[in-house]
């Protein structure tokens, strides 16, 4: 038989029934939301690691002492990859008769690949945003250099044999990058101009830096590539590796918006399935009737499962369509927040949600649809013959593996998808000896109380699998929209607290000793709050416990980047602020020759309390034992150290200092006095990341709150679902008691009784599984301590109630107002 | 596809011992026991009996709607006690047709939809056409497009009829065909049933409280307490 067009018959003729409606506007919610995260998240993170990508100057950076053969590059033109290359290296400048050691930038075309340079000729207000850098024979400087070198811009300059002109002054400089102590100010050249300086020979200390972009799957291929090619001096740079903190609080952003999507997708399934359950009960008698005339089991499944999923096809398209309206709406609504372009939508990501749809259909309706197959034919004879009921593990066990599934789809992360999956079942195993020990209690109740509530009681405990189900679909919804809302809340203000406003902005480097105490009484008479001024000394990690620490490390590790490079080295009596010591007792001094680590590198380099580490400074080497494990907060925008000495290790060796403080963006004009009065320090201002950081939150509060609609949506599809599952059972019932006498206010006070303890209940429940499910996410997941409310125990009762009651007495309006007889009619 | 031509046996319907026990709160209840029946090609039965006196359980035993307790039945030679669900539904499908009391059609399906249902089930390739010749027959083909809801009791029940015989059936169960409608009606239905019958010599066996409809059968089964009276 043609079953496909018979269920395309049948799905038709089913027209405007209730639970298809239902079933189709969850379906609806939940890909429209599904799709509007994944095109979402898509393009912000796309536009996100591009924007970060300025930092890098491309997508893509490797980086290497010396030229990377051709073969290397060949290798990304056939992957089409846009490519530039950048020298660094340091050189004196004499001009005048003064000198200075700049950092020399040489550029070549192209450059940069992402972001964008700033300039401006003699005076600030002049600033230009340009993409390209300076002409061969031109040299664009720091203005420190024309301070120090009692230079104007139309001079020239000599870097090393070459003469220069001195077109530009440089005040942003995308990949100003990787070591901020270490800057002196910068001048930037054209390679082409390179070869005639003559500074550059074999064993220069010169650094490239080969930047590319391109399409993301030539990007990884790239990147697999170039692993396979690294010699141990040259590394790979990209967005995730090089600024872990703007890695971090992408990633957060991208599970936050995917767990919220997870949690409207399942208060749309716990709706799917009780709509489902209803439009299977309703068919009990077709089912019947096709058996009777001949159709075999697999056959009445085929016609139903090609119905469901014919409708959820249709239902999946339509929620990718308005995923793809609601992404744009959402992007429309951040606009004034976001980028100015934005990666365009990639097709595939609304794709997803099409997926997802069939998935969350399937997963949640396909139970209760298989109750048809078992209908038996006799039922066309004797109706009150009901199938067995799908087993309710099976039930309940699709939906975990399809939440769970969606979980780990949505994050890859499987320790985080056990854990919620595992917190889930038993938070709803719980949920449920709650609600039948709750149902024992009222049933005690119900004989003693008199007919004005008996109904009430009576219709909750009847039917105790409904009641219960009922109660867990309602506190369910509002346990996951608390979650939404609570957790955005908390994950707002925690980040906020985290940054507070004084937040450092600004590091000063290279201070000289005897300039120390001349710039403190500075920036106090200016009001201004530093921290404390560490000493730097450069060196390098070579050896622990006597052994090379590149034969230590593993490839691409934090450890491996630490010990290809200078590392600024400082001594303290005191624990910093903002460190914690993990391990170990802080150093007493004396004696020297003690050394506290950062924990992360720590664990990356297999470091130990007690063991022994040697270090190059200049030409010497020192040796240190290892006497604490500190946590750090690379967040906090303060000097930051991986290596703490005591006091007394380094002192013998040539140091500068370092602090960091805030300036409230009007006192900028306090850079240009500390910069005449200090010509050699470095200011570094870093307000820049920090504006991305409250970029990204203020985004993110937006996003969440646009998500919270959907989760409403299907909170109130849940709602009407529930109550169409139970309308027939209470005409009939209602139509009985009127026939036998009772009036209408009877029958009002007892609904409303009902509805009010379901919603009480229900969101007291909801409240108690909200604050378990936020304290083991926070303890576990986010590590922020968490805080139970105790307005929410207040709140949420009263709204959860007020609701439900109101959504309840107008779905049941009719059943009050309809005559008696044409009810039991219908029957 | 019906056996009409190759009646090797004379015997249709065979059941022995036949009996029914069903598991109630209070026990078990023996419904139906003892039950020996033999129907013949082309005959047609009357089941008679007071309400609850089991005729309804034996004719879905008959029809392998429902499975004994004990005793054996078969249909055209074959034993439908051995079957599964799925050889019965087929079995069904080919050699029998039913029509209830209440009508039975999908609401949501056309009269001539509803008749072509049994043909679309076997892939019939000309469902349409014979449906609605069918539907002819019993004279609603001018109705074929409207839904059940839109027809009389007496025109559910034509529509009933016309899905009954449309796959040609060689046996035709019935149980109170007329038992929802006015007597006009019924008498209406009960001609066409018969005369649908006689065309497609097609067994019958009918359940019925009415005398004079029973008269008009070659054969009566008094059911009394589950046994046959
Ligand atoms: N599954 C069952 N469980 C309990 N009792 C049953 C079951 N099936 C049938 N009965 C009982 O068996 C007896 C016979 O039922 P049956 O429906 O066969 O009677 P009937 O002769 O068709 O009656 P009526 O003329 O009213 O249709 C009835 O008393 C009925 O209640
Ligand atoms: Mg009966």
């Amino acid at each position: 038989m043609n079953l496909f067009l018979l269920a395309c018959r049948l799905l038709r003729r089913e027209g405007r029934s209730g639970e298809l409606t239902l079933l189709s506007f969850a379906l609806i919610v939940a890909v429209t939301s599904a799709t509007t995260i994944s095109l979402f998240s898509d393009r912000l993170e796309t536009t996100m690691v591009s924007q970060a990508g300025q930092f890098l100057a491309g997508d893509l950076v490797v980086t290497s002492p010396t030229t990377l053969t051709s073969d290397w590059l060949s290798v990304a033109k056939t992957l089409a990859l846009k490519q530039t290359m950048t020298a660094e290296f340091s050189s004196v400048l004499i001009e005048n008769d003064s000198f200075l050691l700049a950092s020399i930038k040489a550029v070549s075309n192209h450059y940069p690949l992402r972001g964008s340079l700033k300039i401006t000729g003699n005076h600030f207000d002049q600033e230009q945003t340009i993409t390209h850098g300076p002409q061969p024979g031109q040299a664009w400087i720091d203005k420190r250099i024309l301070s120090a070198l009692n230079l104007k811009l139309g001079e020239s300059l000599h870097v090393g044999n070459k003469k220069l002109i001195l077109s530009k002054i440089i005040t942003y400089e995308p990949d100003k990058r990787g070591n901020l102590y270490s800057l002196s100010p910068r001048l930037m050249m054209h390679t082409q101009d390179v070869p005639e300086t003559g500074i550059l020979k074999p064993g220069s200390h010169v650094h490239y830096y080969y930047q590319f972009t391109g399409q993301d799957s030539a990007l990884k291929s790239f990147k697999q590539f170039s692993k396979k090619r690294l010699n141990p001096s040259q590394r790979i740079m990209d967005i995730h590796v090089d600024r872990p903190e703007i890695g971090t609080a992408l990633d957060r952003v991208q599970k936050y918006l995917r767990l919220s999507s997870v949690i409207i997708i399942l208060i749309a399934g716990v709706a799917i399935a009780i709509t489902t359950r209803r439009y299977s009960e309703r068919h009990f008698n077709s089912a019947a009737i096709l058996r009777c005339l001949g159709c075999t089991q697999a056959q009445i499944v085929k016609l139903f499962i090609t119905q469901l999923v014919l409708l959820g096809f249709l239902a999946s398209l339509l929620g990718c369509l308005l995923g793809w309206v609601s992404h744009a709406g959402l992007f429309a609504l951040l606009k004034s927040l976001l980028p100015e372009t934005i990666a365009s939508a990639n097709p595939l990501a609304a794709f997803f949600g099409l997926i997802t749809g069939m998935v969350i259909l399937l997963g949640f309706a396909l139970p209760p649809l298989l109750q048809l197959k078992k209908v038996s034919p006799l039922r066309i004879l004797r109706r009150e013959l009901d199938p067995i009921p799908t087993q309710s593990g099976i039930v309940y066990g699709m939906a975990l593996l399809v939440i769970s599934g969606l979980i780990y789809t949505f994050t890859l992360d499987i320790k985080f998808t056990l854990l919620l999956t595992l917190l889930a079942s038993l938070g709803i195993t719980l949920l449920m000896g709650l609600i039948y020990a709750l149902l024992t209690v009222i049933k005690k109740l119900e004989s003693r109380v008199n007919l004005n509530v008996r109904f009430a009681l009576l219709s909750l405990v009847k039917n105790r699998k409904n009641t219960a189900a009922q109660i867990l679909a309602f506190s369910l919804t509002l346990m996951a929209m608390l979650l939404s809302f609570s957790v955005h809340q908390n994950l707002i203000s925690d980040w906020q607290t985290q940054l507070p406003k004084t937040t450092p902005n600004h590091f000063v480097l290279n201070l000289f000793e005897h300039q120390r105490d001349d710039f403190k009484t500075d920036l106090t008479t200016h009001n201004i709050n530093a921290q404390a001024l560490f000493p730097i000394v450069r060196g390098r990690l070579i050896k622990i416990n006597n052994q090379a620490v590149q034969k230590i490390v593993s490839k691409d590790s934090q450890g491996e980047r630490a010990i290809h490079r200078d590392l600024s080295l400082t001594w303290s009596k005191q624990l910093p602020e903002g460190n914690f010591i993990t391990s170990g007792k802080w150093h007493q001094s004396p004696p020297s020759h003690q050394v506290s680590i950062e924990q992360k590198l720590a664990t990356s380099l297999n470091i130990q309390l007690n063991d022994a580490l040697t270090f190059t400074i200049g030409h010497e080497t020192i040796n240190a034992t290892v006497t604490t494990v500190r946590q750090v907060n690379w967040d906090s925008m303060k000097p930051n150290f991986y290596f703490i000495f005591s006091p007394g290790s380094l002192t013998s060796f040539p140091k500068t200092f370092i602090t960091s403080f805030y300036l409230a963006p009007e006192n900028k004009n306090f850079l240009n006095t500390l910069a005449k009065k200090y010509p050699a320090i470095t200011i570094l201002e870093v307000d820049f990341i920090l504006n991305q950081l409250s970029l990204i939150l203020k985004q993110l509060t937006q996003a969440i709150n646009y998500l919270l609609i959907f989760a409403l949506i299907a909170g109130l599809i849940v709602l009407a679902a529930t109550i169409n599952a139970t309308l027939d059972e209470r005409r009939h019932q209602s139509a009985l008691l009127r026939t036998l006498g009772a009036n209408r206010s009877l029958l009002r006070n007892n609904h409303l009784l009902e509805f009010i303890s379901l919603g009480f209940f229900s969101s007291l429940f909801a409240v108690l599984l909200h604050d378990i499910a936020s304290f083991a996410l926070y303890h576990f997941i986010l590590k922020i301590a968490y805080l139970p409310s105790l307005m929410l125990w207040v709140l949420v009762p009263l709204i959860g109630t007020t609701l439900i009651t109101l959504t309840g007495l107008w779905s049941i309006r009719k059943v009050v107002n309809k005559s008696p007889l044409s009810i039991l009619r219908e029957h | 596809m019906s056996i009409q031509s190759d009646a090797l046996s004379e015997i249709i319907i065979s059941a022995k011992n036949l009996s029914k026990t069903v598991l109630t709160a209070n026990g078990s209840l023996s419904i139906l026991s003892g039950i020996h029946l033999n129907i013949n090609h082309g005959e047609s039965l009357a089941i008679m009996g007071m309400s609850g006196s089991g005729k309804t359980t034996l004719i879905s035993l008959l029809a392998g709607l429902d499975t004994p307790s004990s005793g054996t039945i078969t249909i055209n030679g074959q034993p439908l006690t051995t079957m599964t669900e799925d050889d019965k539904a087929r079995l069904r499908n080919q050699f029998i047709g039913f029509v209830f009391q209440n009508f039975q059609l999908l609401n949501n399906l056309t009269a001539l939809e509803n008749v072509m249902l049994p043909l679309e089930i076997i892939g019939h390739p000309h469902a349409k056409d014979k449906a609605l010749n069918f539907l002819d027959r019993v004279g609603l083909s001018h109705r074929y497009n409207h839904r059940p809801s839109q027809l009389s009791g007496g025109e559910q029940q034509r529509v009933a009829l016309a899905r009954a015989f449309v796959t040609q059936p060689s046996i035709l169960f019935a149980d109170e065909p007329t038992g929802n409608l006015d007597q006009k009606t019924g008498k209406t239905i009960i001609d066409l049933l018969f005369a649908l019958n006689e065309e497609n010599k097609t067994t019958l066996v009918l359940v019925t409280h009415d005398q004079s409809l029973a008269t008009l059968c070659s054969r009566t089964l008094m059911l009394e307490n589950g046994k046959t009276a």
